[in-house]
């Protein structure tokens, strides 16, 4: 009895049968991921077989082997590290704003920590991956507030709004970042290469001034699920179990702005993550964000570390850069998805 | 105890803008007498005349500009010299394809607004430019040398489609037609930058300026491919806004009125979707000319119905004045036009929404 009434107080409580699915489908992820890692530090232009790789591990392999497999782990730890952070924060976005279409890229974030970027290594001399955190970082808060500020005016709202206010963001951003670039054109030269969201010719510093914030947003993201859940009744309903839903849309909000700015800092702006994994996951497991958030720390990278490798192998010995492959599944899947709607947006 | 609220009541359809007030008539002999709408001619006249003052200062600023007492001389007369380069060369096609691919911007995005009953139909938002960059980068990407106007053309043609069968209702829900454009939009972005960064990077400048949308260095083909296009469109245009005026009041009441409103949406999406893809050829795919432009002829003279003319001119003088910005702004040299227009037009769209949303119809 005390322990129904505990759990509906932190929101709706999933039966349990509930725990079970989420169990299989997180041992499920797990295994994937395992798979997906175990791909990415595989696949390039040059394949090595398992056998190679494990004979990497175990440090017996000749020199060229080692040097060709170990290049590709900074690239698929920060597949990994990107992956978390773009499906947390979409999981966050959709969440927090009740909307299916919420994600950092569409909605202008990632757009935002860009300018920032581009920004430093414009006018401050900024150089480095490794600064690229410090310069993202405000240019996803300023851009998550704008959305939130402009998306949110007015008396009705609608799935469509929000989507909108990153449109009339990124349009204007991309103004922005478009004068800066073409005016310096050493800029314009680096730039070319991140503003497509690529995992490829990193090291592990970017990895390490990343990962702090990507820490942080996460915890908030776990503390704040249950406040979540009350806030899918309502907003009166979440107040009478004791949440406070301005301070979980605060909190919820930021750390997924947080979450976005490190996503792009580290592999550039990556859309169509942070939108379809949260569709996945509610699909596998249902509506508690407890499950949700600890399930997209599984599948974002899964998905990320795919299209990575497919992007690798596809037109080898060239690549494609996984902002290109994320956007060539993901459009279409959006478009699709709209396409079987049967309600009015 | 709250009341709970009503269920969904069917929402009534918003009132219908009455007629014209056609303010006068003006007649010919006893027989023929045609209505006109004063405060249009009288902004349309106030038009002009900025749209020939930015013509004549695009002309003459700057340090390669003609004086101006040389003007009408080098206009009218047999230019010389220095003279002859910058009004056959350098600034005089540039001006003569900005006037005519902003007119096109201008009337594609009347059309295309006035078939889905939505200020945010434009060519910008449905992803219609983003298809024609995409277009045009493809083209430079896998067969250099060849024009990639025509790409664009392809490009945009091509995502004009998709988004009509993504929406799976044709263009009539504008919830979805968005979605959808913003869709098109990213897939096509991604594909271009993929380009930029494939390429060169000399060429990657070259078509990085041309993707946003650019009037330098155009030359007279460029201005009679846009103008020959407006010739034939722009009648065309202006023999189904009748039409269009009607069926922007419903379906039902078209039909009544004898007019198939199906017919009409089509001639006017093909039409608009000539013009749009015409202009994005000739100049770039440049951001938001045909969002704005026909919501400020609206605003000025305000009439149910496509304002073709008043969009037109409103298109011109807009991407003139961008274009004269562009090229006298001591921001950086010569940055393409599309980026003004872009950071401009995108702030007007957030005020746009803004108010949309302020009063409760989007």
């Amino acid at each position: 009895m005390t322990t129904t009434v505990r759990a509906s107080a932190r929101g709706a409580a999933p039966p349990r049968a509930g725990a079970l699915r989420l169990t299989l489908a997180l041992v499920g992820a797990a295994l994937l991921l395992l798979c997906a890692a175990a791909a990415s530090v595989m696949f390039g232009s040059m394949s090595t077989s398992p056998g190679e790789v494990l004979s990497v591990l175990s440090g017996d392999a000749e020199p060229y082997l080692t040097t060709v497999v170990e290049s590709r782990y900074p690239r698929t730890l920060l597949g990994v590290l990107a992956g978390v952070c773009l499906a947390v924060s979409g999981t966050l976005m959709q969440g927090v704003t009740r909307n299916p279409l919420a994600d950092p890229g569409l909605l202008g974030v990632n757009t935002g920590a860009a300018a920032g970027v581009v920004t430093a290594s414009a006018f401050l001399g900024a150089s480095g991956s490794a600064s690229a955190m410090w310069w993202a970082l405000p240019g996803a808060l300023l851009a998550g507030v704008l959305v939130h500020v402009i998306g949110f005016s007015g008396a009705s709202s609608s799935a469509v709004r929000l989507v909108l206010a990153g449109a009339v963001l990124t349009a204007v951003l991309t103004a922005y970042i478009q004068a800066v670039t073409l005016s310096r054109p050493k800029i314009f030269d680096n730039y070319r290469y991140w503003v497509v969201g690529a995992l490829g010719g990193r090291d592990f510093d970017v990895l390490w001034s990343v990962l702090p914030f990507a820490v942080a947003g996460l915890l908030v993201a776990l503390l704040i699920a249950p406040a979540l859940n009350a806030l899918a009744l309502g907003d009166e309903s979440a107040t009478s179990l004791g949440a406070n839903p301005a301070v979980t849309r605060a909190l919820g909000w930021g750390s997924a702005t947080v979450l976005a700015a490190a996503a792009t800092a580290a592999a550039g702006p990556i859309a169509f993550v942070g939108l379809a994994v949260p569709h996945v996951v509610r699909g596998l497991i249902g509506t508690d964000h407890r499950g949700q958030i600890a399930l997209s720390v599984l599948v974002g990278p899964v998905l990320l570390l795919t299209a990575d490798v497919i992007g690798r192998v596809l037109l080898r010995p060239q690549e494609l850069m996984v902002g290109v492959v994320t956007a060539f599944v993901g459009a279409p899947a959006l478009l699709f998805t709209l396409r079987r709607m049967k309600h009015s947006l | 105890m709250k009341t709970r609220s009503a269920p969904d009541l069917p929402v009534p359809p918003a009132p219908v803008t009455p007629p014209p007030r056609a303010a006068g008539l003006l007649r010919l002999g006893r027989t023929v007498a045609v209505p006109v709408d004063t405060r249009a001619v009288l902004v349309s006249v106030a038009l002009l005349v900025l749209l020939a003052v930015a013509a004549v200062a695009t002309l003459t600023l700057g340090r390669l500009g003609i004086p101006l007492r040389d003007l009408p001389s080098a206009l009218f007369g047999e230019p010389r010299g220095m003279d002859k380069l910058i009004l056959d060369r350098l600034r005089g096609p540039r001006l003569v394809t900005g006037i005519g691919a902003g007119a096109a911007f201008g009337v594609a995005g009347a059309l295309f607004q006035s078939v889905t009953r939505n200020p945010l139909g434009s060519p910008d938002v449905i992803g219609l430019s983003g298809g024609a960059g995409a277009g045009a980068a493809t083209v430079a990407l896998l067969a250099p040398g060849f024009p990639v106007s025509v790409g664009a053309l392809v490009g945009a043609v091509v995502a004009m489609a998709v988004v009509y069968l993504a929406t799976g209702t044709g263009f009539g829900d504008p919830g979805r037609l968005v979605v959808a454009g913003i869709g098109v939009s990213a897939l096509t972005a991604a594909l271009t930058q993929y380009v930029v960064y494939a390429v060169e990077r000399d060429q990657a400048t070259v078509l990085s300026s041309y993707l946003n949308g650019s009037l330098a260095t155009r030359d007279w083909t460029d201005a009679s491919t846009i103008w020959g296009l407006l010739l034939v469109a722009v009648p065309l245009t202006l023999l189904i806004s009748r039409s269009l005026t009607i069926s922007e009041m419903g379906d039902e009441l078209t039909t009544a009125l004898g007019t198939d409103p199906r017919r009409t949406r089509t001639a006017a999406v093909v039409l608009s979707t000539a013009l749009a893809a015409g202009a994005v050829t000739v100049a770039g795919p440049i951001a938001f000319i045909s969002l704005t432009a026909p919501q400020i002829a609206r605003r000025l003279a305000p009439a149910p119905g496509p304002r073709i003319a008043l969009s037109a001119l409103t298109g011109a003088t807009l991407l003139v004045l961008a274009d004269l910005a562009a090229q006298h702004l001591p921001l950086t040299d010569d940055l393409p036009v599309g980026i003004y227009t872009m950071a401009l037009g995108g702030v007007y769209l957030g005020y746009l929404l803004v108010r949309e949303w302020k009063k409760g119809t989007l």
